[in-house]
This record gives structure tokens, C-alpha cells and sequence, in this order.
């Protein structure tokens, strides 16, 4: 790791549900500013409560940071509540309902440049989204609900952008999506943060993809973080390439429990 | 002849005052039930206020007005703000005891009697002929076109501003809305102060016309069928709803009875209700987000 | 038994008792002779607000088991009072029905009413099914008006008290019994009741009824179970309360009666038997402690006049303040002050700190 202070750092945070369902605990994870991190995890495994404790997201389903830290350059910002988080620079592109659906594609982007801005400014920024993705300069007028589901995720990261965040946090972008439009959506973040500078939290399923892009990673099992290292030494470990990867040789994607490597390569076993 | 002109002039009626329904259901899914109460509150407003500048009745009027807009800001900020994130129905209940509370302090603060703003205002409601022997008032008049002025103006708030959209954005999504950095409790406050701003409108003139008592609270009572059989999310929507309920209530009172006039409005609310619970201009999830 | 850490349960059938320690069987024994006693001490007035209390027990009851168990809110609770007050009273006015004919025919019109009450309620959830109980509240209401000045009867239709062998119900204190009685059955009813298999799957479609219907609880049939029920108990208070007043006018029966049903349940504490008899009690005193609240102050005597709008600003503020505060009502707090006494000196926090 960098020895430059991470623009993000967990420290042993805890989300807790409705005072008892426990869904992440003792998850500690550095992002380091102009990095693309990776946080890869199966179903119910808690990275959209991480990324929602993160953005401000929980409080609103009575879930809270209970243990922990959560430090955004150095200000600790676990439970804040979301339009603040937004202010500081942290936007979030959710999982699901991202894009509001009754508006069009201009009103989406409009309703998402921040407050102050002029007529000239939102409109300059508006026109840099459409430069990243021409897609929706195309399809300016339409309704948001009717775009396909690739358009709807440019959408999504593009009224994110308009916030002009310094992190962007990004949950299970290829859900439902082809393969090849994935790709494209990945191209699409690597350029972004080569051209704006920004810095990708990025939650994913299946390493295959998303590894690729990455500077670094780590997964999340059961709410804790079983695994964290760069993309090459993520890309090498074995169970990452027998779970994530599936390239575990036999019958590929066992269950977790039942291999025994899996425990002993969790971080508190050493 | 009268009777359309009547059916107009309740149409209006219905129309301002459901638009006050609308006005809070589209942004917070919040069905306001103190609404009958925040009218007359706006009604008794003008009322003092005529009392006290005697001289200059359309100041009496401005002030009036611009309170009621205050009012909604207020109680969003001191009452309702408190519910964000509770159980809608809830919020709801709140709304119905602060209805009460309302009218427990308008009694005490301006007693039970009815009351004559326009007298005190120093007004005259002439009627106005529309030819072939039907006439409406003057203030009824008004009502119609202080109705048409406002639906447009809201229509074109919605559409071309800045808070319109944002309106719209936190209506459908509040928590996205909310990570766009947009201001919730800013936009749920001009919500609310728009509606008791319309319903305190629709409540002078009604107060104008026919004076000021508590019969005032079953009319913004009766106008919520209307915004609900347009669809409680859909200002166009109030409109037509209005007119549906104040056609069904006029054709009641002339081939029924007089009498079933209260009820009819709830009849046509029912019959919606079992069709298509989501009002004809309604969007359909929002049944199920309750 | 209390234990200093606290009371554990050690086994399943302890889970279903009612009464659980003998701290409780004694406090119950002790409220026993209290209620078995006040009657012959009480005055005629207080005697009257016992029996309105009564009575309110039982529609608060119902309504409990409604809103507060199986989740339906229902804003028609006026009506359905009405719907049973007019029964009885049409039914005496036209044909001289006796009690025990009023009686069952309001329990009937109740359940049938309690089938078109609670129709929409398999179509729509929480606001929508609200409003639509609150417009068959205002169809009751006229239909009751109706009655009322077709047949003459505009200022309403009186009831003479039931008579069984001669013995005619007038006193008070018979009252008093009788209400009594029909509490504490009711009372025991929906106790079982929630306890039993329906009132669990009342609870399940309350809080999940789409996992409930997963889980193959009938919801609709157990939907309108509910509204059955609390329509029947509803309706058979409103036939006591005709009675009992021996004398019915829609007047009586306003979206204002409603509201005070609605303010018991949230007051009391929703989903507590406790809290529907806490909440009758609590809102049928309240207007009268204002009352005498303001008799008290001298230097608010002159506001005597105003009690009235007085005590509907007081239970409107009350009620926000129990929506905002307190929304487990008084129950909530009994049980905060319970634990704070079983614990001490142990602090007791809820698991999580976070909120
Ligand atoms: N709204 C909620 N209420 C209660 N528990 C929740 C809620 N959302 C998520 N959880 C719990 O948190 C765990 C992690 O969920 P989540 O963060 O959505 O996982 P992932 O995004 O990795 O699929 C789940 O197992 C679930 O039990
Ligand atoms: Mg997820």
C-alpha cells in the first residue's frame, strides 16, 4: 500500500438493520485518491450496505454505522445523512432505482446539477456528460423510464458526475447487462478517471470484468472482508480464481463452505 | 342554463382546493386531512386582517394570502419535517390531529359565529349576467378564473422551473433526489406552503361568497374525491376529477335530493376506488408504494 | 418471577400465559376488588364515566384488534358505531324489538357490514383503504340521517332501557355490572384471540403480507376475518351505547368519534390489548380532566365557556405529540418505566446504539 493518506478509509465499521440484523462487521478498506478499487462479494454479502453507509444511504431504512469509522480525507462522515455526504464529494450510483423515471433524460441530468450552478454552467456541464456518453445526447427528450438498460446506467453515471463528486461510488453496474455492454461501461469509468481525475469505488459480482480495470481489490463474504490485494495478486489467488473467476479446475463455482482453503485464507486466520 | 354555469363555478371550487391535495401527495405521498381546516385558517385570516386595515381591503387580501403560504412553510418545518421517514399513514394521522387542534384554536381564537369577511372588507358580490337569464356572482367569477390562472401557473412551474423539476424528481424518488444533493425538507416545505397558499385562496373566496363558518371543513373535506378520483398524483387530474364530482353532486341535488349532496362525492370516490384505485390520471405503482 | 437481571421465560407454556409473574396476579387481584368495589362508593357522575369507559373499551378493542393487530386502518369506526345504534333503535321504533332481538341483529348488520367494510381492503393498502372506510363513514351517516327525517324523528330516536322479567336496566350501577361483564368477556376474547393461530396470521399480514401469502396464510380471508370481527364488536357496542343513552342521533356518531377511536389506539399503544383499554380510559377522561383543569387555575375560569374548543386543541396537540414522540403510546412508556424498576440498577439499552 501507498503511504499517502487513502481519500477514503474504513476502520472496523458495523451496520446494523433495524437494531438487529447485523449486515457488516469490522469492515475496514482504504481507497487511494485517483484509484479504481474493486469490492467483490455474492449476493447478501453487504456491499450495497457498505456503499450505503458510506453515502449517507441507511439511516432512511433504519439501518446505522453502529462500530466505526468511516473517513472521507480525513472527516469522519458515518452517518451523515445523504445530501450531506453528497456536498462533500461522494456520489453514488445505486443499485437499483437510479435514474427517476418519469422525467426525461434532460430533466434527469437538470435536476442533478447542484443548486448555485447558472444557466451557463449547468448547461456546460450537461454537455461534457453528453460528450462522455453520446448516447443520451441522442436521446435528450425521451422519457427516462423507456431508455435501454445500458442507456439507464450512462444516466445514472452521468447525473452522478453533475454532482461533481471526488469519489463515485458505483453498485453492481452490469447487473442485467450483456457482457459486451459491460465492457463498454467499463471503458467508459477507466476514461473517466483519466479525464476527470476521479476516484471509482466500484461493487461487482463476478471478477471477471471488473478486475480487469482495477488498481485494486477486495472481497466481502457474509459482511466481512475476506480478502484484499492488488489486481494481480487478486487475479492469482486461488480462491478468487475458483470462485470469482471460475477457473477452480473440475466442476467450476463450488459453494464457499465447502472448501476448507477459504477459511484459512481469512485475513484474522493469517 | 344556471346549472352549468353552477357546475362550473363547483368545479372551480373543487379544483382549487384538491389542488392543494395534489400539491403534497406528488412530493411527499402524504394525503394532507387537515386541508378543510388549513382553508378556513386562511379564510379567518383575511378576516382579521380585513379588520384591521379597514382602509385598504386589497392589502387586507395580499397579507391574507401571503400568510397562508407562510402557514404551510411552518407547519412542514415544526410538524411534519418530524415525520420524514416514518410509516406514511402515520403521517397522515398527524395530519388528521392537527386538524383537529386547528379547529379547537380557531374556535377559541375566533369563536364559533359565522362570520362575513366581505362586508368587513367593504366589498360588494354583485351578480354577473351571463345572458339567457343564468348569472353567477362576482366573486364566484373570480373563483373560476383565480382556478384557471393557478392550474396554469402551476402547470408551468412544474414544467420550466427549477423547483418544479425538483419537485418532480423528490415525488418519484425522494432518496435519489436527496444524493443529487437535492434539499428534501426545502422542497417537501414549498410543497406544503403551495398547498395551504391554494387552499387558503380557495378558502377566502369561498368565505367571500358565502361567508365563513365551520361548513367550510366538509367542502375541503368533499374535495379530496375529487383529487383522488383524478389520481391524487396528477394536477390535470384534479381537475377532471373535480368536475366529475361536481357534476355527480349537482345532477344528485337536482333529480335526488339536496340532502344526499355531502355524500355524493364519497360515492363516486368508492365506486373509483373499486375501478381503478389510482385515479383516472394517476400513475398505477403508486398503490402499492403505500 | 421477577428476578433481580430480570423475568426469564424457562418454557414454551409460559410464553402463552396471560398472566405471567405473581407481581402481576397480585396487581390483578388488587384491580379486581378496586372495580368490584367503586361502583358503591363512586357518585352518580363518576359512576357514568366508568360506564363510558366501558363502553369505549369495547369498540377500542375492536378496533385494536383491526388497526393494531392485523394492520388495517380503518377510519369508518364512527359509522359502524352508528350502523349498530341505528339498528337498535330502527328495530325498537318499528317493531318493539326487545333487547335480545337488538342485540343479535346489530352483531349481524356488524359482520355484514364488517364483509363490505373490509371488501376494499383486499384491493388497497393503508391510505387508500383508509379513505375508503372514511367514505362508507359518510354514507352510514346519511343513511342514518335519512332515517331520521323521513320518519320524523330529527332530533333522534329514543330507547327504552332493556327489561328482561320485569327488571328494567336503568340504574347505573346495574349498568356498571353489566358493562363490566361484557368487558371482561370481550376483553379475554381478544386476548385469545391474538394469541390463537388467527391472531398470529393477523399479525402476519400486518407486517408482511406478501410473506405471509407465501407463507400460505389465507390473507384475504383473514383480512376480512378481521374486519368481521371488529365490525361485529363494533356494532354491538354501538347497540349498549343506544341503551345505554336510551336515545340514538346521527349527531352523535361524527368523523370526530372516529378520530377519539383512532387517537385510543395510538395513544394507548398499537398492537396491545393493554393499550386499547389504556387509550378508552385516557380519551374518555381526558376532555374532562381538561375541564377541571380549567376550574382549578382560577385565572382560567373565564375560559369555561371554551372547554369545549379548548379540549379540541389539548387531545389534537396530545395526539401529535403521542404520533411524534411516544408512537408506542402509553403502553411504551408503562413498559419503559416496568424494565427501568425490574432492571435497576441495570441500565437497559436496546441492542444496536445507532438511532
Ligand atoms: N433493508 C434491509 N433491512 C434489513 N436487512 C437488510 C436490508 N438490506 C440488506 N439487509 C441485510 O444485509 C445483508 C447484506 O445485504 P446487501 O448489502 O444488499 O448485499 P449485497 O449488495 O452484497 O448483495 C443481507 O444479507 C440482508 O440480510
Ligand atoms: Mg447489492
Amino acid at each position: 500500500m501507498t503511504e499517502s493518506p487513502p481519500m477514503l478509509r474504513l476502520e472496523k465499521v458495523e451496520v446494523v438493520y433495524k437494531k438487529v440484523i447485523t449486515a457488516i462487521q469490522g469492515v475496514s478498506l482504504d481507497v487511494q485518491q485517483g484509484q479504481i478499487v474493486v469490492f467483490l462479494g455474492t449476493n447478501g454479502a453487504g456491499k450495497t450496505t457498505t456503499l450505503r453507509a458510506i453515502s449517507g444511504f441507511i439511516g432512511t431504512d433504519d439501518a446505522w454505522v453502529t462500530e466505526g469509522r468511516i473517513l472521507f480525507e480525513g472527516q469522519d462522515i458515518a452517518n451523515w445523512p445523504p445530501q450531506k455526504v453528497a456536498n462533500r464529494g461522494i456520489a453514488l450510483v445505486p443499485e437499483r432505482e437510479k435514474i427517476f423515471e418519469t422525467l426525461t433524460v434532460m430533466d434527469n441530468l437538470e435536476a442533478s446539477v447542484g443548486a448555485g450552478a447558472s444557466r451557463a454552467t449547468r448547461k456546460r456541464m450537461i454537455d461534457t456528460v453528453f460528450d462522455h456518453f453520446p448516447r443520451l445526447a441522442t436521446a435528450k427528450t425521451r422519457l427516462a423510464g423507456y431508455l435501454s438498460g445500458g442507456e439507464r446506467q450512462m444516466l445514472a453515471i452521468g447525473s452522478a458526475l453533475l454532482c461533481e463528486p471526488r469519489l463515485l461510488l458505483v453498485d453492481e453496474m452490469s447487473m442485467g447487462l450483456a457482457p459486451r455492454l459491460v465492457e463498454e461501461l467499463l471503458d467508459h469509468i477507466v476514461t473517466l478517471k483519466k479525464t476527470l481525475g476521479l476516484t471509482i469505488l466500484l461493487v461487482e459480482q463476478s471478477a471477471h470484468l471488473a478486475l480487469g480495470i482495477a488498481d485494486y481489490g477486495y472481497v466481502i463474504e457474509n459482511g466481512r472482508i475476506v480478502l484484499d490485494g492488488t489486481r494481480e495478486r487478486l487475479g492469482g489467488h486461488k480462491d478468487v480464481q475458483e470462485f470469482y473467476l471460475g477457473q477452480g479446475g473440475g466442476d467450476a463455482r463450488k459453494s464457499y463452505r465447502e472448501v476448507k482453503q477459504y477459511r484459512r485464507s481469512r485475513r484474522w486466520y493469517g | 342554463m344556471q346549472v352549468l354555469a353552477n357546475l362550473v363555478v363547483l368545479t372551480a371550487i373543487y379544483a382549487l382546493i384538491s389542488c392543494g391535495y395534489v400539491l403534497i401527495y406528488r412530493v411527499s405521498r402524504v394525503l394532507n386531512l387537515a386541508h378543510g381546516e388549513l382553508m378556513m385558517l386562511g379564510a379567518y385570516l383575511l378576516f382579521t386582517l380585513a379588520s384591521l386595515f379597514k382602509g385598504g381591503p386589497e392589502l387586507a387580501f395580499a397579507g391574507a394570502v401571503g400568510l397562508s403560504l407562510l402557514v404551510g412553510f411552518v407547519l412542514y418545518v415544526v410538524l411534519m419535517r418530524k415525520m420524514t421517514g416514518e410509516l406514511v399513514i402515520a403521517a397522515v394521522l398527524v395530519t388528521i390531529a392537527l386538524g383537529i387542534l386547528l379547529r379547537g384554536l380557531m374556535v377559541l381564537i375566533w369563536t364559533a359565529r359565522d362570520l362575513h369577511p366581505i362586508s368587513v372588507l367593504g366589498w360588494k358580490n354583485p351578480p354577473v349576467p351571463l345572458g339567457g337569464g343564468t348569472s353567477i356572482s362576482s366573486v364566484a367569477l373570480a373563483t373560476i378564473l383565480v382556478a384557471v390562472v393557478l392550474y396554469l401557473a402551476l402547470m408551468l412551474f412544474f414544467r420550466y422551473t427549477r423547483w418544479g423539476l425538483q419537485m418532480r424528481a423528490v415525488g418519484e424518488r425522494p432518496l435519489l433526489a436527496a444524493q443529487r444533493g437535492i434539499k428534501l425538507h426545502a422542497v417537501y416545505a414549498l410543497a406544503w406552503a403551495l398547498s395551504t397558499f391554494s387552499g387558503g385562496l380557495a378558502g377566502m373566496l369561498l368565505a367571500l361568497d358565502s361567508g365563513l363558518g365551520s361548513t367550510m371543513v366538509i367542502v375541503g373535506l368533499k374535495a379530496f374525491p375529487a383529487a383522488l378520483v383524478g389520481g391524487l398524483d396528477s394536477l390535470l387530474g384534479a381537475v377532471v376529477g373535480s368536475f366529475i364530482v361536481a357534476a355527480a353532486e349537482i345532477l344528485a341535488i337536482h333529480f335526488i335530493d339536496p340532502l344526499i349532496s355531502d355524500v355524493v362525492p364519497f360515492v363516486v370516490l368508492i365506486a373509483m376506488l373499486l375501478v381503478r384505485p389510482w385515479g383516472l390520471f394517476g400513475t398505477k405503482e403508486e398503490i402499492e408504494r403505500v | 418471577m421477577a428476578q433481580a437481571s430480570g423475568y426469564f421465560k424457562t418454557s414454551y407454556g409460559q410464553e402463552l400465559r396471560l398472566i405471567e409473574t405473581t407481581t402481576q396476579k397480585v396487581a390483578l387481584a388488587a384491580f379486581v376488588v378496586v372495580l368490584l368495589v367503586y361502583p358503591f362508593f363512586a357518585k352518580p357522575f363518576f359512576l357514568d364515566l366508568a360506564n363510558q369507559v366501558f363502553l369505549a373499551v369495547i369498540a377500542a378493542s375492536a378496533l385494536m384488534l383491526l388497526t393494531g393487530f392485523a394492520g388495517q386502518i380503518s377510519l369508518g369506526h364512527a359509522g359502524l358505531l352508528a350502523a349498530g345504534a341505528f339498528t337498535t333503535g330502527i328495530l325498537y321504533k318499528e317493531v318493539g324489538a326487545p333487547f335480545w332481538v337488538t342485540l343479535p341483529a346489530s352483531a349481524v348488520v356488524g359482520a355484514l357490514l364488517g364483509l363490505v367494510f373490509g371488501l376494499p381492503s383486499l384491493r388497497l393498502k393503508g391510505l387508500y383503504l383508509a379513505v375508503t372506510t372514511l367514505a362508507l363513514h359518510f354514507i352510514v351517516a346519511y343513511a342514518g340521517g335519512e332515517y331520521e327525517t323521513k320518519r320524523g324523528y330529527s332530533t333522534g330516536v329514543s330507547v327504552s332501557p332493556p327489561s328482561l322479567f320485569g327488571f328494567e336496566l336503568t340504574q347505573g350501577r346495574h349498568w356498571y355490572f353489566v358493562l363490566l361483564a361484557f368487558d371482561v368477556l370481550v376483553v379475554l376474547f381478544c386476548l385469545n384471540l391474538v394469541r390463537s393461530r388467527t391472531g398470529r396470521s393477523f399479525i402476519a399480514i400486518r407486517d408482511h403480507d406478501t410473506v405471509a401469502e407465501a407463507l400460505g396464510i389465507p390473507v384475504k380471508r383473514t383480512k376480512l376475518l378481521a374486519f368481521v370481527i371488529s365490525s361485529v364488536l363494533t356494532t354491538l357496542t354501538g347497540s349498549l351505547l343506544a341503551y345505554y343513552q336510551g336515545f340514538v342521533t346521527i349527531q352523535a356518531f361524527t368523523i370526530y368519534l372516529t378520530i377519539e377511536y383512532v387517537a385510543m389506539v395510538i395513544i394507548g399503544g398499537s398492537g396491545s390489548m393493554l393499550g386499547a383499554i389504556l387509550g378508552a380510559v385516557f380519551v374518555v377522561l381526558f376532555p374532562h380532566v381538561i375541564e377541571a383543569a380549567i376550574r382549578l387555575v382560577p385565572a382560567s375560569r373565564h375560559l369555561v365557556n371554551d372547554a369545549f374548543a379548548i379540549n379540541f386543541a389539548a387531545f389534537g396537540l396530545i395526539m401529535v405529540l403521542f404520533l411524534i414522540f411516544e408512537p408506542l403510546g402509553l403502553v411504551g412508556i408503562w413498559r419503559r418505566l416496568r424494565d427501568y424498576f425490574l432492571l435497576w440498577p441495570f441500565r437497559q439499552t436496546a441492542v444496536g446504539k445507532g438511532g
